[in-house]
């Protein structure tokens, strides 16, 4: 009984904080966080313009 | 939408409202590259500041305005008028000369002022000027607001006509060439994605004026597709014998004191033949058979 309450308690904990990662912040986001841990940083340019053509 | 390219790089936006700050980031290097006038690069490049163009941004897509009530019916009726440019810097400006010389008209017939592009509508609305020739899509907006007509547009005055060229400057070219490339078979693909189909761009007007030019995306699709070849995306690559032209001009006229090498301020090692590269258009949205190209 105490198993399947551990159990139950785990997995619902789980799905809350899978739900709450998708909902505030987006699995992009989090994609992101995890390649800044592991060093992967992206290449950037910033590129100027004038909204005409 | 996405925030990256298929590779993962980051490509940032930043809008300006007028060149000569573009100019300023450009020297003092808060910024690697940028879209610029033609013979700004030129002039850029003639006073030291090491940048090169890569490419263009597009060809044609520039008007000549004239209010919508004038008398003028062609390039000869504008003599003795008060016409607004861009800049002093622009290919627009090189082209009211170059049609002068096609007219028979000295280069003092026509009063030329500069005025930023945003400011050209409403100086015309104003009466302060007679008419005005810069990119769209200021020209289309007059047209709209029934304040303004085209007069010429320039596929019919200089077919292929070139306005805004990406620089970017030599450290990032040395530094991170990859990036440069990147960028640039971007161009490419979203060019040749634009000219494929008009429902193709008029959702290309529905994103850019929404979330990059904070413009209406009505005045947009007018823009991309009245007429279609108004302004054209492909045929990008910068050619010397373009270049050449406007060079010769920009001397001519005085508004570059030297002439530059092709060499000196183009860097054609980025343009790829457009058959070597992965489009990866299936990625992209696709005209549906139910709502065929308007």
């Amino acid at each position: 009984m105490k198993l399947k309450v551990l159990i139950g308690a785990l997995v619902w904990t789980l799905l809350v904080s899978v739900a709450h990662v998708h909902l505030n912040y987006g699995f992009d986001q989090v994609r992101e966080i995890v390649r800044e841990w592991l060093g992967y940083k992206r290449k950037t340019l910033e590129v100027g313009f004038i909204p005409v053509t | 939408m996405t925030t990256h390219s298929e590779t993962g790089s980051v490509f940032a936006s930043r809008k300006f409202s007028e060149f000569a700050t573009i100019k300023e980031s450009l020297i003092a290097r808060r910024m690697d590259a940028s879209f610029i006038l033609a013979p700004l690069a030129m002039q850029l490049v003639a006073s030291g500041v090491p940048i090169k163009i890569v490419y263009l941004g597009h060809r044609d897509g520039t008007t000549l305005m004239v209010a919508k009530d004038s008398p003028v019916t062609d390039f000869a009726g504008l003599r003795g008028k008060k016409i607004a440019i861009p800049n002093r810097f622009s290919n627009q400006n090189v082209l009211m000369h170059r049609m002068m010389k096609k007219w028979g008209m000295s280069f003092d017939s026509i009063k030329l002022v500069e005025l930023p592009p945003p400011e050209h509508p409403t100086a015309l609305a104003s009466g302060s000027i007679d008419g005005y020739i810069v990119g769209e899509p200021f020209p289309a907006q007059a047209e709209l607001d029934g304040i303004g007509r085209p007069l010429y547009f320039t596929k019919d005055m200089w077919p292929g006509f070139i306005s805004c060229v990406l620089v970017v400057r030599q450290e990032l070219i040395d530094e991170q060439r990859e990036l440069v490339q990147e960028l640039v078979d971007g161009i490419a693909k979203s060019g040749k994605w634009l000219d494929e189909a008009l429902e193709h761009r008029m959702d290309a007007a529905e994103i850019v004026g929404k979330h990059f030019y904070f413009q209406d995306p009505e005045l947009l699709k007018f823009v991309l597709s009245k007429p279609p070849d108004r302004v054209k995306y492909t045929s990008l690559a910068p050619l010397k014998k373009d270049f050449d032209e406007i060079m010769e001009l920009a001397v001519e006229m005085g508004v570059l004191k030297e002439r530059l090498e092709f060499e000196q301020y183009v860097d054609t090692s980025f343009v790829a033949p457009l058959e070597t590269l992965d489009w990866g258009f299936e990625s992209l949205p696709q005209p549906t058979a139910e709502a065929p190209a308007k």
